[in-house]
């Protein structure tokens, strides 16, 4: 179920894929504060859904969620859109699992709970125009 | 002929005085008493001549000429009686002065006679001196040399000048030096006048000659001062001989006494040392291929300190390396003065040790060097050839010795090795004829079955071959008799004459005889009774520790799981309570959002608040410290309760239903704890309705128990995980159940607080169709029937 971006100028669209309603009104309040417009996903069937339709910049995308976990969802959005920037944003926090995202793929992990500066800097780097 | 024509001269000079005298005398008619002294002197002078002939003629011609005067002048002053007189007084001083002159004469010959003697003896006393085989010599009694003889100089080692300025004493060996002392002034004193004995003079060259020193007081009447005769001769060779004989003689004892060469080697290796004067004694032994020889045995003489340490020092000798290894080689005895001055590359330690000469000769047995034996000792010295031969004839006796030794040592040893492996064994061991008769069986054996030989031989082993052939599964010892050895063993079991039933191994091995034919056999009985029982007994132990490490590796495991899952909770958590708290310390948000904001905050601190306390009261119940405080409980009002606060909750979409027996006894229990039951498992009835439906409790009297059910119709459990459903960190993981969260807590809480009411939960679950939680809690006493009781 997209939901429209409330603020209209930002050029970058991120998609957060997440099934904390809390989490889903920090990431949106965060993020359209620092510009974005953001679409919104509670489980990974809709984060496919939604990735394949949008063709959002980038996606925040939790692992935990029903349905469908993040990273299988990644896995179905690389092999669609390899281009397509993916963050894992995640309270795993074991050692062994930050390399276990990047290695199924994830373009860079985002460890839960977060600085917000944190959230925006890694959103800003990966969302950037190569030219800019 | 000048000396005869000098004789005749001689002879005829008084002559011709006494002519011209009598001439002159007659021609000028000088008185006789004038011519008289002429005469006199003529005579006189002939006389003192030895010679009495021409004394006797030169007189009677004087007295001659006198009476011819006298006749011619007589009538004169002059007559014949003075004549007479004169011839008479003549005659007279002739004949003494004669017999004076021959008197000196004899007597000067006397002297000069003895004077030579003298002389001649003296000669020959010094060229005896010098020519003598002993050394000779004389010393004054303080010991101060006064005269020596070449071969004393020789013996002692010094030049004669250096010898001279020099004391006896100086020259004697330490040891010996207060002996001679003694010696010199009891000779001096004339207490004694001889004094023998066999000491060591100490030569310059440091070396030790022995020499039989005898010493006589002798007389020397210019000074009155005693002398002392010196007599010294070289014993060394004797010594030596006598060394020699001692040395072979030292060898024999030590062979005849000794039953092994490794028991003799260090005393006859010290003996050598002893007898022969040598510092050290090294036996080299040949490796059993004959390639190298190692150092076996080292001794060295008593009181001689020897240091050969060195870690780097050659212990092992190849073929011709070195003196001893050059020996070796050639079997034949060699030597080296000076190890200093010849290139002995195997001997540095020895040369640091300060050896100087050495001597190798090899030990022969069986017709080969199977050793070689080195003496060396610290001052340079001079091998002689037959000190060479005579450590030959030694060698050989020593290696014969050896090879009898290690031959005899060998055989016993093995007859002994194999009496006690036959006497003290602990395997039963028995010989057994080619059919299959018991010959011999050991101690062990008989023990190990507990019966006598006798019994042994007609009951025990026929039954035991009998076990054996059917454990082998084959015709009875043929393969056995055909020569085969079998290794591997049968187990058998068999009792005792005690009646315990035993587990043996019994191995057979075929002896062939002289000419390979089998013989008979030797059975090794061996009771393994312990080992069989032990593996059974290890096989369980395995199975048990296997499960043990089953459970360990699960709890392992579902503690990561949890540690992951309850990290996971917390951190999801905090996510929110992190970040907008984030949002609101910085600032500029509008009163509404602050609100809300804070709404989200508190939420997740609560649910954090709630895992914790989950946490801490599974920890509490499963460590006994949690109580339960028992009262009447209605358990209806709590399921009602319950459903209440569920149902008004804006995130549950499921409908609820209540199925509460309206006639349902009260129940004994903790209120506060049986609200959290429910409560759990409504909350999961709800979780795990992602889509709705519909959330049923129940209840109703079992027995003497309440029976209350929570079914909802949600995703369900998967049959393989329903076992585990109640276990700690256990949760649903397959399917659409997997991202829901929960600490797997709840349900391990929940079945610990039924049970410490006594009460029993189980569920019946099929997925897609949902999950029904029952459990029972028991009714108050006073409601429970007979019946009911007999439940409980």
């Amino acid at each position: 179920m997209p939901e429209p971006a409330t603020v209209g100028y930002g050029s970058s669209v991120v998609l957060v894929a997440d099934d904390n309603e809390v989490a889903q009104r920090l990431c949106r309040r965060v993020l359209e504060k620092a510009g974005y417009m953001v679409l919104i996903a509670g489980d990974g069937q809709q984060a496919v859904d939604i990735a394949l339709a949008e063709n959002p910049n980038l996606i925040l995308m939790d692992v935990a969620m029903p349905t469908m976990d993040g990273l299988e969802a990644m896995r179905q959005i690389k092999a669609a859109r390899p281009e397509m920037r993916v963050v894992i944003a995640s309270a795993h926090s074991m050692a062994s699992d930050r390399e276990r995202f990047l290695a199924a793929g994830a373009d860079d992990v985002l460890s839960k709970p977060f600085r917000l500066g944190d959230l925006v800097a890694v959103v800003a780097r990966l969302t950037a125009k190569p030219s800019a | 002929m000048p000396s005869r024509t000098r004789g005749l001269v001689h002879r005829a000079t008084p002559y011709a005085g006494l002519a011209a005298v009598l001439a002159v005398a007659l021609a000028t008619g000088a008185p006789g008493l004038l011519v008289f002294p002429l005469f006199l002197i003529l005579v006189l002078s002939v006389a003192l001549f030895d010679d009495r002939a021409q004394l006797v003629a030169i007189g009677s011609a004087a007295a001659l000429a006198i009476l011819v005067l006298a006749i011619t002048q007589l009538g004169q002053m002059y007559n014949l009686a003075t004549a007479v007189f004169e011839v008479a007084v003549l005659g007279i001083v002739a004949g003494s002065v004669h017999e004076v002159v021959r008197h000196a004469r004899e007597a000067e010959a006397t002297s000069e006679k003895k004077a030579e003697d003298l002389e001649s003896v003296d000669e020959r006393l010094r060229m005896t001196l010098e020519a003598a085989t002993i050394g000779l010599g004389t010393v004054a009694a303080d010991g101060r040399w006064l005269q020596v003889n070449d071969k004393l100089a020789a013996i002692l080692g010094r030049g004669s000048d250096e010898l001279l300025r020099m004391s006896l004493l100086d020259v004697t060996a330490e040891a010996d030096r207060r002996a001679v002392d003694d010696a010199l002034g009891q000779l001096g004193r004339r207490e004694i006048v001889r004094w023998e004995s066999e000491v060591h003079q100490a030569r310059p060259d440091g070396r030790r000659s022995p020499v039989a020193l005898a010493m006589a007081a002798i007389s020397d009447q210019g000074a009155g001062q005693p002398l002392v005769l010196v007599q010294e001769t070289d014993i060394s060779a004797r010594k030596r001989l006598d060394a020699m004989r001692d040395a072979v003689v030292g060898v024999r004892q030590v062979i005849v006494s000794a039953s092994s060469w490794e028991q003799a080697a260090p005393t006859l290796l010290r003996s050598l040392c002893a007898h022969l004067d040598w510092d050290l004694a090294q036996y080299w032994s040949a490796d059993g291929e004959r390639r190298s020889l190692s150092l076996q045995t080292s001794s060295h003489k008593e009181g001689s300190n020897l240091d050969l340490d060195d870690p780097v020092r050659n212990l092992s000798i190849q073929v011709g390396g070195g003196l001893v290894g050059r020996v070796w080689q050639s079997g034949v005895a060699a030597y080296l003065d000076d190890l200093a001055a010849n290139d002995y590359e195997q001997a540095g330690a020895e040369r640091r040790a300060g050896l100087r000469a050495t001597v190798a000769f090899p030990v022969i047995g069986g017709g080969s060097t199977i050793g070689v034996i080195e003496l060396l000792a610290r001052e340079v010295r001079h091998t002689e050839s037959d000190l060479l031969s005579m450590l030959s004839t030694i060698g050989v006796e020593i290696g014969q010795f050896i090879q009898r030794a290690a031959t005899a040592q060998a055989l016993s040893r093995s007859e002994a090795d194999h009496r006690a492996i036959y006497e003290r064994s602990p395997i039963g061991i028995a010989r057994v004829s080619g059919d299959g008769e018991l010959l011999e069986g050991n101690p062990a054996l008989l023990q190990m079955l507990e019966h006598d030989m006798e019994t042994m031989r007609s009951q025990a082993w026929p039954d035991l071959l009998r076990a054996y052939d059917q454990a082998a599964g084959r015709a009875r010892l043929a393969p056995l008799l055909a020569g085969i050895t079998d290794q591997r063993g049968v187990q058998i079991r068999a009792a005792t004459g005690g009646g315990r039933w035993l587990w043996l191994q019994l191995t057979a091995t075929s002896i062939p005889d002289m000419s390979g034919r089998p013989e008979h056999m030797l059975v090794m009985v061996e009771d393994v009774t312990t080992v069989r029982e032990a593996q059974d007994r290890l096989a369980e132990a395995l199975d048990a520790q296997r499960g043990a490490f089953a459970t360990l590796e699960k709890l392992d495991r579902t503690k990561t799981e949890f540690l992951s899952i309850v990290s996971h909770e917390f951190r999801t958590a905090l996510t929110g309570i992190q970040g907008f708290s984030e949002l609101i310390r910085d600032g500029g948000l509008e009163t509404d959002e602050v609100r809300a904001y804070g709404g989200y905050i508190f939420n997740d601190a609560d649910r954090v608040n709630r895992l914790i306390g989950d946490m801490l009261d599974l920890d509490r119940m499963e460590s006994g410290r949690m109580s339960i405080r028992l009262a009447d409980v209605d358990i209806n009002e709590v399921m009602s309760d319950v459903m209440a606060r569920a149902s008004s909750s804006s995130t549950v979409i499921a409908e609820f239903k209540a199925d509460l027996d309206p006639r349902l006894p009260i129940v004994t229990g903790d209120r506060d704890r049986l609200v959290q039951v429910v409560t759990n498992l409504v909350n999961n009835a709800v979780k795990y309705s992602p889509d709705g439906g519909t959330v049923t409790l129940s209840t109703r009297a079992d027995g003497g128990f309440a029976l209350v059910s929570v079914t909802d119709t949600g995703l369900g459990i998967p049959t393989d995980e329903i076992e585990h459903v109640f276990e700690r960190f256990r949760r649903v993981r397959s399917g659409a159940a997997q991202s829901i969260p929960g600490t797997g807590l709840g349900l391990t809480i929940v079945k610990q607080i039924v049970e410490m009411h006594g009460g029993k939960i189980w569920v019946e679950s099929a997925v897609g169709h949902g999950s029904a939680f029952h459990f029972t809690v028991p009714l108050a006493a006073e409601h429970a029937t007979p019946l009911q009781r007999r439940h409980a």
